[in-house]
C-alpha cells in the first residue's frame, strides 16, 4: 500500500498521486485542490491529534485523517 | 431586453473571499432577505446604490459563498439553480468575488462558471493583501487569457467598485469573448462526458452537474427530472466517479494554464497565510489554543447567559408598564385581559429573546468573519465527531445552555441539512437559562439546605445533576438521531482555515440585524398566536360570580382550576400521580409550555400567591408546608426529583417549536420533537419516582 496524506509528519510535504474513496468526498477533496500532481504540506495537527491542517494550493485546509487517508501520495 | 428590467447580475465567489462586503458596499446596505422555496438557503438582493452612479438599474443577487457548484451541500445546489435560472429569475450575468492572494483555488469556481456559459465580469477582490504577500495579480494580463472583464477592488474600502459597477454597465455593449476558454474546457472534459450518452442531451453544463450529484450521490439537491434520473440510473456508477473526477482535474488544469500564462507566482506557497500562520502558533496550540478556546467560548455562553439579561430586564419592566397602564386606562374586563396578558404579555415573550439572539449572532459573526470559527471547529472536531457531527456544531450547542432559541437559529453555520436538523433536535435538551428557576424553586423547597456531602452541600450536586444528565442526553440523542431517522456518514470535515482578518463591524452588525428581524418577523407571530392561545386555555371560561368563594386566595384557585386548562390538568391527575405530581402541578406544567419559568408564577396563581423567579419565597414555602388530607406532605424530595427530570426533557417551550419550525420550514420536526421529548420525560420521570420509592426514598 503506497502513502497516503495521513502519514506525513508536521512540515513534510508529498504529491498527490490519487484521490480514492468516490462519492462526495472525493469529489470535494478533489475540488478542494488536491489534484493529482498537486504538491501538499501538513502544517500541524489539532491538539487531540486529529484533523490535520494541511497546505494545498494557496490556502490552509484541515481535513481528518480519515479523511486524508483518501488521498494518495508519492515523494514530492 | 426592455428597458423597465433592471439588469441582473449574480454574485457569486469562495467564502471568506469578501463577498458580503462588496455586497454592502454595492447596495449600500439596502437589501432584502429572503429564502428559496423549500429550502433554508438565505438570499438576500438589492438594487446597486445611487452613489456609483450606475448606468443603468442594477440588481445584486447574492449567491451563497461556495468552493464550486458541485452539489456536494444544499448551499451550492441552489448557487446552481439560481444561475441556471431554475428558482427565482434567471441573472443576466456573474459578478465572481475572486480572493486575489489566491487565485490557484479561487479560479476553479471561475471555470465552472465558464461551463455554465453565462457572461462573467472578475471582481480582483483584496488586490491590497496579495500586493503586501509579495503575489501582486497582472488584471489586463488575467482579463486577456479569461476573456472577460477583470476589475481590481478593495471591498473594505469600497475602492474599484465604481469601476466594477462600470464594467457590469457596459454589459452587451463590449465584446466579452469567453468561447476560448470554455472551448478548451469543454474539449478537455468531453472525454469523460463522451461516456456518459445520451446525458449529454440535457446540456452540457446540466449535464456535468448532474453527473457530479450522482457520482456524490446527492441527487435529491438537485431537483433532477424523472428524464435525467433515468438516464442517470443507466450509467455505469464506478464510470461515474471516474468521469465526476476527471471534470475537477481539468478544470484545475485550466486554471494552472491560465496562471501559467499571465506569468503568476502563486500556487503552492500560501503567502497571504504567513501572517496567519503565526497566529496559529499561539491559536491552535496544544496547550496555549485550547486555554484560549476555553477563555472565547466562556466569554460566548457568559454573554448570552448573563449580559442578555439586564437588556431582558428592561424589556420586561416596559412590557410590566405597558401592560398595567393599559389595564389603568382600559379599566378591569375581558377585553382587557385579553390585551395585555394575551397579546401584550405575547410581544413580550418575542422581544424578550432579542438581546440573546443579537449577541449570539454578533459573537458568532465576529468569529467567522475574524477566522476563528474555523479554528474552533479545527480544535474541537475530535470530540463532536464522536457524535457523528462536524466541529462547527458545537457553538450553537453550547449557547443551547443559555437558551435554545439563539442556538437554534445559530445552526446555520453548519452546512449539511441533515446535520443542521441533528443538532436542533440535540440543543433543547441541554439545560436553557429558563429551566433554572424551576430548579432553584423545588430545590429550595422541597431537599434539605443542610444536608451536605462531602465538601458540596446536597442542593448544588442535585443542580449539578440536572446539568451532566441533559448533557449526557443531547449528545446520546444526537447520536440515536444520527443512526436512525437521520442516518448519514459523519459530514467530512474538509474545512479552510482562512486567514485572520480584522473584521467590518458594519458587515456584522447588518448580519445581526437581518438574522434578529428575521426572528421577530417570523418565529415571533407564531409565538404570540401561541401565547394568546395559552392565555385562552388558563381564563376560559370563567368560573360563575355566585359560585366564586369569598376570599381571595380561593377566588385565584378556583378561577385557574375552572378554566379548560385547570380541567385538563385535573383530568391528567391518574397520569400525573405515577410521577409524583398532582393536578397543581399539572397545571403549572401546562403553564410552563409559554416559557419554564412560567412554571413558577402558575404554580403561584393556583396557590393564590403572587410569585415570579426573582422572588419565591412564599410558595417555597407553601410547597413545603403543602398536606395532603391524611395529614402527609404533598411532596417530597423524591417527586422534587422526578419533576426536575421531567424539566430536563420535556420540551415545555412553544417558542423553541415556533422557531424549529422556521428553520425546518414544517411542522413535522417541531411536532416530533415536541411529542418524543415529551414522552421520554414523562417515562423518565416515572421511573425516577417509582424506582426511588422502591429504594424506600419519599
Amino acid at each position: 500500500m503506497s502513502a497516503s496524506l495521513a502519514d506525513l509528519g508536521p512540515g513534510a510535504r508529498a504529491r498527490v498521486a490519487a484521490v480514492e474513496g468516490g462519492g462526495g468526498l472525493m469529489l470535494r477533496l478533489l475540488e478542494m485542490g488536491f489534484v493529482p500532481g498537486t504538491v501538499v504540506t501538513l502544517v500541524k495537527r489539532a491538539p487531540f491529534g486529529d484533523p490535520l491542517e494541511f497546505q494545498v494550493r494557496g490556502c490552509h485546509v484541515s481535513l481528518r485523517a480519515a479523511e486524508a487517508g483518501c488521498i494518495r501520495t508519492v515523494p514530492a | 431586453m426592455s428597458v423597465t428590467r433592471p439588469l441582473r447580475a449574480a454574485l457569486a465567489g469562495n467564502p471568506n473571499v469578501g463577498k458580503t462586503s462588496l455586497f454592502n458596499e454595492l447596495t449600500g446596505s439596502r437589501h432584502k432577505v429572503g429564502n428559496y422555496a423549500g429550502v433554508t438557503v438565505e438570499t438576500r438582493e438589492g438594487a446597486v446604490a445611487g452613489r456609483w452612479q450606475p448606468t443603468r438599474p442594477l440588481v445584486i443577487v447574492d449567491l451563497p459563498g461556495t468552493y464550486s457548484l458541485t452539489p456536494v451541500s444544499e448551499d451550492e445546489a441552489v448557487a446552481f439553480r439560481c444561475l441556471h435560472g431554475e428558482v427565482g429569475e434567471p441573472p443576466d450575468l456573474v459578478v465572481l468575488v475572486v480572493d486575489a492572494a489566491n487565485l490557484a483555488r479561487n479560479l476553479y469556481l471561475a471555470m465552472q462558471l465558464c461551463e455554465l456559459g453565462l457572461p462573467l465580469v472578475l471582481a480582483l477582490n483584496m488586490m491590497d493583501v496579495a500586493a503586501e504577500a509579495g503575489v501582486p495579480v497582472d488584471a489586463e494580463a488575467l482579463s486577456r487569457a479569461l476573456g472577460v472583464p477583470v476589475v481590481p477592488t478593495v471591498a473594505r474600502t469600497g475602492a474599484g467598485v465604481a469601476e466594477l459597477v462600470a464594467s457590469v454597465g457596459r454589459f452587451g455593449h463590449e465584446p466579452w469573448d469567453m468561447s476560448e476558454v470554455r472551448g478548451r474546457l469543454m474539449t478537455a472534459t468531453l472525454p469523460a462526458m463522451g461516456k456518459m450518452g445520451e446525458l449529454a442531451e440535457v446540456g452540457p453544463a446540466r449535464a456535468r452537474w448532474l453527473l457530479a450529484a450522482q457520482a456524490g450521490g446527492t441527487l435529491e439537491l438537485t431537483g433532477a427530472t424523472q428524464a435525467e434520473r433515468a438516464a442517470l440510473s443507466g450509467l455505469d456508477a464506478a464510470a461515474v466517479v471516474t468521469a465526476a473526477g476527471e471534470l475537477v482535474i481539468a478544470r484545475y488544469a485550466e486554471v494552472d494554464r491560465v496562471l501559467a500564462e499571465i506569468g503568476h507566482r502563486g500556487g503552492e506557497r500560501a503567502p497571504a497565510m504567513d501572517r496567519s500562520a503565526r497566529i496559529d502558533r499561539v491559536l491552535t496550540h496544544r496547550v496555549w489554543g485550547l486555554l484560549i478556546f476555553v477563555l472565547v467560548m466562556a466569554s460566548l455562553f457568559q454573554s448570552i447567559f448573563s449580559w442578555a439579561e439586564p437588556l431582558m430586564g428592561v424589556i420586561e419592566a416596559g412590557i410590566t408598564w405597558l401592560s398595567a397602564h393599559t389595564k389603568a386606562l382600559l379599566g378591569p374586563g375581558l377585553f382587557t385581559d385579553l390585551v395585555t396578558e394575551g397579546v401584550i404579555a405575547g410581544v413580550g415573550n418575542v422581544l424578550v429573546f432579542v438581546p440573546q439572539i443579537a449577541l449570539l449572532f454578533l459573537f458568532i459573526g465576529l468569529l467567522e468573519d475574524t477566522g476563528y470559527m474555523a479554528r474552533a471547529a479545527f480544535l474541537i472536531d475530535r470530540l463532536m465527531a464522536r457524535v457523528g457531527l462536524h466541529g462547527k456544531a458545537f457553538v450553537p450547542l453550547l449557547s443551547g445552555y443559555a437558551c435554545a432559541i439563539p442556538a437554534i437559529l445559530g445552526t446555520r453555520t453548519i452546512s449539511s441539512f441533515r446535520d443542521r436538523l441533528v443538532t436542533i433536535m440535540m440543543i433543547p435538551f441541554m439545560s436553557c437559562s429558563a429551566r433554572l428557576p424551576v430548579y432553584v424553586l423545588l430545590i429550595s423547597a422541597l431537599f434539605d439546605g443542610e444536608a451536605r456531602v462531602g465538601p458540596f452541600s446536597q442542593a448544588s450536586l442535585v443542580l449539578l445533576l440536572m446539568y451532566a444528565l441533559s448533557t449526557v442526553s443531547a449528545l446520546a440523542v444526537g447520536a440515536i438521531y444520527k443512526r436512525t431517522l437521520l442516518r448519514s456518514p459523519t459530514p467530512p470535515l474538509v474545512l479552510e482555515l482562512p486567514p485572520y482578518r480584522l473584521p467590518r463591524l458594519r458587515d456584522t452588525l447588518l448580519h445581526v440585524y437581518d438574522r434578529t428581524a428575521d426572528f421577530v418577523r417570523d418565529a415571533g407571530t407564531v409565538i404570540l398566536a401561541m401565547t394568546v392561545v395559552l392565555w385562552a386555555l388558563l381564563s376560559f371560561p370563567r368560573p360563575p360570580e355566585a359560585q366564586a368563594p369569598h376570599d381571595a386566595i380561593a377566588v385565584r384557585e378556583s378561577a385557574i382550576g375552572y378554566s379548560i386548562g385547570g380541567r385538563v390538568g385535573k383530568a391528567m391527575e391518574p397520569a400525573l400521580e405515577p410521577m409524583g405530581q398532582d393536578f397543581r402541578m399539572g397545571i403549572a406544567i401546562l403553564g410552563s409550555f409559554a416559557a419554564r419559568e412560567v412554571f413558577v408564577s402558575t404554580l403561584g396563581l393556583v396557590y393564590g400567591i403572587e410569585a415570579d423567579d426573582e422572588d419565591n419565597v412564599p410558595l417555597r414555602d407553601a410547597l413545603r408546608d403543602a398536606k395532603q388530607p391524611d395529614g402527609q406532605r404533598r411532596y417530597s424530595s423524591l417527586s422534587a426529583l422526578a419533576l426536575m427530570v421531567f424539566f430536563v426533557y420535556a420540551c415545555q417551550c412553544m417558542s423553541t417549536l415556533a422557531v424549529v419550525r422556521r428553520e425546518t420550514r414544517s411542522w413535522r420536526w417541531p411536532l416530533l420533537m415536541f411529542t418524543s421529548m415529551t414522552a421520554l420525560a414523562y417515562v423518565a420521570a416515572v421511573l425516577v419516582f417509582q424506582v426511588g420509592r422502591l429504594l424506600g426514598y419519599g
